[in-house]
């Protein structure tokens, strides 16, 4: 017990150090160092976790088809997984078209494709490219909005022209985004409201941001006009959509880095009815209530909205829709599917899967296992990077894979499941 | 200047220099006939012919596979002109990437526009084998020793050493850093932490997000004493 309390004593010494060298820096710069952390407080050497962690980079070529893991690919009984399209590199947001293209969405390589065609391969264009990280898709009354990290363009009836989409209507200074990179590339969806909910992340690892810019979800109408905060303290969202019987917002959040292999889990969060604009609790307090080791303050969890389920440290829940379709067995009707896109900051990987989020009377949520397969924990290596979710008309899903430019549809076959007892 | 180093490249003397100073000469030849604006866009376009035709002709020759690149980015990749960087023993990953995100028009770089437009995967893939296999060598800028004590300190509490590794040779997507140009490594840090560099992996962007000039610089010459350190 002394022992925990010693090592609780030097940490906090070490944080009041560290906010000492920082005030000192920033009167006597630039001599005096360190003083260019300020945007990242997190102190690795307490972290307890090897300093050769890394992010991973995303191939930009093709994968070829005989390269995409689908054979690994593990489901519960009755379901099976297949290849629905590859050859786009960087998959993941997915939209449709009300005539059935599906546009996707990607960072780094910097596209948005139009994917088409029923049987067969099926046909992918390139829409547009040399975009700032074009991850926020959105589609509504013909028109495809394309979110880059602070530029907003609408493509009007772009269903009829995908070999020639023309120049799109620039809505960036309607949008007014913030042009910080980091925890900025969008994700983006029309809500039931008909309003149109942006993420805008907190820029940082883990910092103290100007909470009236940065941490939000925020919502728009159609055309950038009339801006609303509907959730604040969040770090990074990656994924939300609306409970088909509540209407209420979910969204998954993923927690700080170098803050220990095991900390802080990532969050499915749930704004409950009547509680937009809520807090909840970046940076000072993360997952169930715990304050933040290296940016302290008295209270730090006061009025924070707690998750509606912990989704594991490091494991990166990006895509969550819910269930509505007609193929999957009846329990799985309302169930959040998530795809976690697997950690980098974590010395035993995890993730890299697609979980269940089930939502339960009292408000929370149990988490669940669902597609595995692409994470090998002997090896502790990976071989896809599930990125988003996306239910068809059929009533089966699509898991796009950012890691192999890839997406893989997931079905129900009762009989399947039938013969297989 | 540029304009200088791309005549440089397809001046250079290599397998494919006949072939080079044909369309060389047809450059000058088109110049000559054409308005002054369009000449260095000709010229660009030109050079991609060239360099897309060296890669074909000698794809067993990684030297000259790489010529054209060599005129700006010094002999097999190691720089001796200002703020243009060393490809020398970057990770094959990291080149074939910004080779990729230069083609594709998200990292702009002008010079390169035209020289990367006709390159096929391959071509890159060729193109980041070679360098990467080069062993790199120290620019010939002074490195200012208090300045790197400095950058020192900066670089532990920046962490550069998780991504790029302690030796600062990079992996991945994240360059080599040891034994890059100072004044390269001050250019592409500060694009950095402008958000001027689209592509780039973002946690660097966060990184670097609050450095100051003086950081940058100090940063700059900590990367150039770590290779002479450890070569």
């Amino acid at each position: 017990m002394k022992r925990i309390g010693s090592h609780h004593g030097t940490a906090l010494m070490a944080a009041i150090g560290l906010f000492t060298a920082f005030n000192l820096s920033a009167q006597t710069a630039p001599s005096a160092p360190p003083g260019f952390s300020a945007m990242d407080l997190s102190r690795p050497e307490a972290s307890n976790q090897s300093l050769q962690l890394a992010p991973i980079p995303v191939p930009p070529l093709v994968t070829p088809p005989e390269k995409i893991p689908v054979s690994r690919i593990t489901l519960p009984q009755g379901f099976r997984a297949e290849i629905w399209s590859w050859g786009h590199p960087g998959a993941r947001t997915m939209v449709m078209g009300d005539r059935g293209t599906m546009f996707m969405g990607t960072r780094g390589i910097g596209r948005v494709y139009a994917i088409t065609g029923t049987t067969g391969k099926r046909q992918v264009r390139t829409i547009a490219s040399g975009l700032n990280q074009p991850n926020g898709l959105a589609f509504k009354d013909g028109s495809l909005y394309v979110f880059a990290i602070n530029r907003v363009f609408r493509y009007d009836g772009i269903e009829d022209k995908l070999d020639n989409p023309g120049q799109p209507v620039d809505l960036t200074a309607q949008f007014n985004l913030p042009t910080e990179v980091h925890h900025n590339w969008k994700y983006v969806a029309f809500g039931p409201d008909g309003k149109l909910y942006v993420q805008i992340g907190a820029n940082c690892n883990i910092c103290e941001f100007n909470p009236g810019i940065h941490g939000q979800i925020r919502r728009y109408n159609a055309d950038g006009s009339g801006m609303e905060i509907v959730a604040r303290g969040v770090r990074d969202t990656q994924g939300f959509d609306w409970h088909p019987a509540t209407g209420e917002l979910w969204f998954t959040d993923n927690g700080r880095d170098w803050a220990g292999n095991d900390g802080f889990e990532d969050e499915v969060n749930r704004i409950p009815k009547g509680m937009e604009g809520a807090n909840f609790g970046f940076p000072y307090c993360h997952a169930n209530g715990q304050p933040d080791p290296d940016l302290k303050r008295p209270n730090p969890c006061a009025g924070v909205i707690m998750p509606a389920a912990l989704n594991g440290a490091h494991t990166a829940g990006l895509g969550l829709r819910f269930y509505t379709g007609a193929m999957f067995p009846t329990s799985y009707r309302n169930v959040a599917f998530i795809a976690r896109h697997g950690s980098w900051n974590r010395e035993k990987k995890s993730g890299y899967d697609v979980v269940i989020a089930r939502p339960l009377p009292d408000g929370t949520a149990r988490m669940e296992p669902f597609l595995g397969g692409l994470m090998d924990n002997t090896k502790n290596e990976f071989y896809g990077r599930p990125a988003h979710v996306f239910q068809l008309q059929d009533g089966s899903i699509l898991v796009s894979d950012e890691q192999n430019g890839a997406v893989y549809r997931i079905s129900y076959d009762a009989e399947l499941h039938a013969s297989a007892r | 200047m540029l304009i200088d180093c791309r005549r440089n490249a397809l001046g250079y003397r290599t397998a494919f220099a006949l072939r080079a100073s044909r369309i060389a000469r047809a450059i000058r030849l088109v110049e000559r006939r054409s308005g002054g604006g369009l000449r260095a866009a000709l010229r660009a376009a030109l050079c991609t012919v060239v360099l897309g035709a060296a890669l074909q002709a000698n794809a067993a020759d990684m030297t000259a596979i790489s010529a054209p690149c060599q005129g700006c980015h010094g002999e097999q990749g190691h720089s001796v002109i200002a703020n243009i960087p060393s490809l020398a023993g970057q990770p094959e990953f990291f080149i074939m990437n910004q080779l990729f995100l230069m083609r594709e028009g998200v990292r702009r770089v002008e010079p390169m526009k035209a020289l990367v437009a006709g390159l096929s995967d391959d071509d890159l893939q060729a193109l980041a084998k070679y360098f990467s296999s080069v062993p790199p060598k120290p620019s010939d800028e002074v490195i200012d020793p208090e300045l790197a004590k400095r950058g020192a300190a900066l670089a532990n509490r920046a962490r550069c050493a998780s991504c790029h590794l302690p030796s600062l040779a990079g992996q991945e997507q994240m360059p080599r850093l040891a034994g890059q140009r100072i004044d390269y490594l001050r250019h592409a840090l500060t694009d950095l932490r402008d958000s001027q560099r689209p592509g780039a992996d973002s946690n660097m962007i966060a990184a670097i997000g609050a450095a100051s000039d003086a950081d940058i610089d100090a940063l700059a010459h900590y990367a150039a004493s770590v290779f002479a350190a450890t070569h």
